[in-house]
């Protein structure tokens, strides 16, 4: 071979260079943003969570390797605390799961009202969630609320209950607040996964002989399953970091009933002025999320 | 001037696929050169090289004489006509096919008399101010066509253009672009599969098979020399008929032997056959070859007739013979019945031999 | 076979009912609270339709300028507070700072967003899985984790208590939702497409600015839709970065009413009727488009 189809056949880089170009400045400003919220906090809340950062003492910050780590797996609170946040997130999953299927199986079908129906049904989860907190605060008020008049007016009780100084009722009753919030998301994300379903399998059913609930269950049901998968993965880390709704409701209490993981960080950056510790928990807390969110793709993707 | 060179081009993905080896090709200018192939080919892939729309992963290509790898397609003075058209959904029919003109900054009444010229040339003024969701698929690829055609490029490209319409529309279609092509006077590259398209449109063939180049020549050349078994069996319909046998020297003269089957072989084929003493061969018979009527022994093709197949304008029949089953075709008004014996005349100097090793023809 | 065809109708009625009553019912009892009188509101059992419907708590709101004295302010039972807070003016302001934030956020986001997705979804470039796998990762890190790496560094930048802090920070929590919604619709609209405008003369710039954009519609008002929801109703990010009037967003505003047990209900309710609003208009109006802009649309032609 010739020098010249030598060099003619040593591979090229395999993009052009107008592409690559191109591509790398269309990326630009959102890496930029990335690196603002990916890297940055990711590196630099481990670097603080390292130091025993008061702000209450700014001066002295000693630096404690991972003390604070240790602190805080120590910490019976820290543990306690984790309880309350799994069963608030398997509580409020549950909840999205069932009442949001049931909303998109509606929602699929055509009838008149429909786009009205499905308007409406977006209003939850439109209004932010200090509304949403202030709202069933007062649906939940012992004196006047909403909830104890349409009891007593039902007769299912016989005075007016106290629901949100109760310990035993009120993780629960958070818990109800978030999953009427976020039940139409998860609605519309199975919708969408529904409408993709191709036509031809239920007419292949039907011809087959299946009923309206047989093809429901045989064929509606397992093509979910992504959009299952989508929804529980994203309302579970949903569920895991929510904080505004404990700040308005419960302020983490009664006798830290509600106490819950995101309370907590709060608690230790924001009133006790503990950076350091604070971090740590942050981190430790968006790790869990990470593993929750990792293993569950996991596990439903062995399924799919 | 339009003069597109490939020199040792190719394209390798990541992977490790080979879509394209070492392809060398000079198009001419206002030359009509039609890519054919099965799926896969990399017929494809060339024309997009052209277009700039593939990366050559090897070689260079060259527009008269300049290397234009690195060129981004629009920077490159050609037009694409898409096998799904492309057309822009959210644009009227005329704004489809002015786009091209906009972008490359032709001034207005320029524009409007082009596009309102190629409207009129290909019949669509009065789809003018509809959306592309609104026409047939006729007429979809008539704007396709126009889009490409006002904006008089070097290099005319299509993909399979023809390959979503319905039969009868193609072959109208097809004459059109062989008019549209002798009124712009511009190179032409067609990707097609179909055998018969080709032969029809091409001034130029270059068939291919897995990224390799089979054969580059004019619709005659491909069709009356092909190269190899490859290109024999892809043009021509119905396909040639092979048979495989040998060349045995004979006191009569070359012979090609198959059982009971023995054909005379022309005087050149039976020197290159027998260079090497007996040799395993394919014979290639195309099913017109044949006269229906029994000649001398040595041209005489014998068999029973397994099936009676009248296409309308001509008829075939299946024939069950020594070399195996074969289809020719014979007059429409001779009546065959099947179980019928018939000997029918073959053209020695119609007969195709290829190496039955390498495939390769034995006539170049 | 006739019987369910009767059902049918039926049973999507009733459906419809409940559905309908459970996302209303509660939002209903806050705008009929949000029209009672402090006297009206604490009636046992409670009053579902106002009987005596006031504009009062409104009112308190938008006058801005009226001085809270011992003389105008509102008595009421003191069980329940009944006391309107001079703080009640403070509303207005805040939903303004609201309101700009969310605007800016949106229009930063576009920006950022719709070129990175289009690279992503039709350029083949070197790093491109690595991007897209990169930009799915950050959605899973919880705003918790970015409070105290973005206190102090927005601290040492002096932004505390500035609208700016919160575009920054809003910014970064909204940037890789929008990508992930418009890529999956640009990936949906046909790669000839693409060709088909390159050839036709379009730099890649070209290309997403008059092709993809115009066909990309739906995702648009989808993404617009959820980072302007995602701004207005922000609140931990807010808690932390400001402190006064100047830069508190609605919902802090919001938020310090119901912690105060000493303010009337009727007028909490009323700010609340005010803080949703906004988004409720927005959601309902661009309602069917979340759906088809969160589906890869087909096109066609």
């Amino acid at each position: 071979m010739s020098a010249k189809s030598l060099a003619a056949a040593r591979p090229r880089f395999p993009v052009s260079r107008y592409d690559q170009r191109s591509a790398m400045l269309f990326l630009l400003p959102m890496m930029a943003v990335l690196a603002i919220v990916a890297v940055f906090p990711v590196v630099y809340s481990f670097w603080v969570s390292l130091f025993d950062l008061k702000l209450t003492r700014p001066n002295r910050v000693p630096f404690v390797w991972f003390d604070n780590y240790a602190r805080i797996f120590h910490d019976p609170q820290f543990w306690e605390s984790v309880t309350r946040t799994a069963s608030f997130t398997v509580m409020s999953v549950t909840a999205i799961m069932v009442i949001a299927t049931l909303m998109a199986l509606l929602l699929n079908e055509e009838f008149r009202g429909r786009r009205f129906l499905s308007a409406m049904l977006l209003v939850p989860w439109a209004i932010p969630y200090v509304a949403n907190g202030l709202m069933w605060k007062w649906i939940y008020d012992s004196g006047y609320g909403a909830l104890n008049g349409l009891l007593y007016q039902l007769d299912f009780i016989d005075k007016y209950m106290v629901w949100l100084g109760d310990p035993d009722k009120t993780l629960a009753l958070v818990a109800n607040a978030f999953v009427w919030k976020e039940v139409p998301l998860a609605a519309i994300l199975l919708l969408v996964t529904m409408k993709s379903i191709p036509a031809d399998l239920y007419s292949a059913a039907k011809v087959d002989g299946a009923n309206v609930w047989q093809r429901l269950v045989h064929i509606t049901l397992p093509s979910l399953r992504p959009g299952f998968a989508l929804v529980i993965i994203y309302e579970t880390m949903m569920a895991v970091r929510h904080f505004d709704m404990f700040f308005i409701l419960t302020e983490g209490g009664p006798a830290d009933a509600t106490h819950v993981l995101a309370w907590e960080v709060y608690v230790e950056t924001f009133r006790k002025l503990s950076f350091g510790t604070g971090s740590a928990l942050a981190y430790v807390m968006a790790l869990v999320t990470f593993l929750l969110a990792f293993s569950i793709i996991r596990t439903m993707g062995k399924k799919l | 001037m339009a003069r597109i060179k490939f020199s040792g081009v190719g394209k390798r993905y990541p992977n490790g696929f080979v879509a394209l080896a070492d392809l060398n090709l000079d198009i001419a200018d206002r030359e009509f050169l039609v890519l054919l192939g099965p799926s896969g080919c990399g017929k494809s892939t060339t024309l997009n090289m052209i277009a700039g729309l593939e990366e050559i992963s090897e070689g260079e290509l060259r527009f008269d004489d300049e290397v234009v790898n690195e060129v981004p397609p629009h920077k490159r003075d050609v037009a694409m006509v898409f096998q799904s058209y492309a057309l822009y959904p959210h644009k009227s029919v005329y704004e489809n096919i002015a786009f091209g003109l906009r972008m490359r900054k032709h001034e207005a009444g320029e524009i409007d008399r082009r596009v309102r010229d190629a409207a009129k040339r290909l019949e669509i003024v009065p789809l003018l101010e509809r959306r592309p969701n609104e026409l047939s698929g006729g007429q979809r690829q008539r704007v396709a066509l126009g889009r490409a055609m006002v904006r008089q490029p070097q290099v005319f490209l299509m993909d399979e253009p023809l390959s979503n319409l319905d039969a009868a529309l193609r072959i109208s279609m097809r004459a059109e672009i062989k008019q549209l092509h002798q009124a712009m006077q511009t190179t032409f590259v067609y990707v097609t599969h179909d055998q018969a398209e080709a032969l029809t449109l091409a001034d130029r063939i270059v068939v291919m098979r897995d990224g390799v180049v089979q054969q580059i020549g004019t619709p005659d050349q491909i069709y009356e020399q092909p190269g190899n078994v490859f290109v024999a069996a892809f043009l021509g319909n119905p396909p040639i008929n092979f048979i495989e046998g040998r060349v045995e020297a004979t006191p009569a003269g070359a012979m090609f032997v198959r059982g009971d089957l023995r054909l005379a072989l022309p005087d050149y084929l039976a020197t290159k056959a027998l260079a090497q003493g007996q040799r395993e061969v394919m014979l290639g018979l195309r099913a017109e070859d044949v006269l229906d009527e029994p000649g001398r022994d040595a041209n005489t093709l014998r068999g029973s007739v397994s099936s009676v197949l009248p296409v309308g304008s001509d008829q075939f029949l299946g024939l069950q013979t020594a070399g195996g089953q074969v289809f020719v075709r014979v007059d429409k008004d001779r009546k065959h019945r099947e179980g019928e014996n018939v000997a029918l005349t073959l053209n020695i100097d119609r007969l195709h031999l290829f190496d039955k090793q390498s495939g390769l023809s034995l006539r170049s | 076979m006739r019987l369910s065809k009767l059902m049918r109708p039926v049973l999507l009625a009733i459906a419809s009912v409940v559905f309908l009553g459970y996302v209303l019912a509660p939002i209903g009892w806050l705008l009929s609270s949000s029209f009672q009188s402090e006297a009206e509101i604490t009636s046992k059992p409670p009053h579902w339709i106002p009987h005596d419907p006031t504009l009062q708590n409104f009112s308190a709101i938008f006058q801005a300028d009226k001085k809270v004295t011992y003389e105008t302010r509102r008595q009421g039972d003191t069980a329940t507070g009944g006391y309107i807070p001079s703080t009640a003016k403070n509303l207005l302001p805040a939903m303004r700072n609201s309101l700009i934030v969310a605007v800016i956020v949106v229009l930063l986001n576009l920006i950022v967003s719709v070129p990175a997705a289009y690279a992503m979804a039709k350029i083949r470039f070197v790093g491109r899985s690595s991007s897209i796998y990169l930009m799915l990762v950050t959605r899973v890190i919880p705003d918790i984790a970015l409070v105290v790496p973005f206190f102090l560094f927005i601290r040492k930048l002096g932004l505390l208590d500035n609208l700016a802090s919160l575009v920054i920070t809003y910014l970064a929590i909204t940037v890789p939702f929008s990508i992930f919604i418009l890529l999956s619709y640009f990936e949906s609209l046909p790669d000839e497409l693409d060709k088909a405008a390159r050839v036709d003369g379009c730099s890649r710039l070209q290309t997403l600015l008059r092709v993809f954009l115009p066909l990309a519609t739906p995702s648009l008002v989808a993404v617009v839709l959820f980072t302007f929801l995602t701004s207005w109703n922000e609140f931990l990010l807010a808690l932390m970065f400001t402190q006064t009037l100047a830069s508190q967003t609605m919902p802090i505003v919001v938020a310090s009413f119901t912690s105060d047990f000493t303010i009337s209900f009727s007028f909490i309710n009323a700010a609340g009727v005010l803080a949703i609003i906004p988004p409720v208009i927005l959601a309902i109006m661009f309602e069917r488009y979340i759906v088809s802009g969160l589906t890869a649309g087909a096109v066609k032609g």
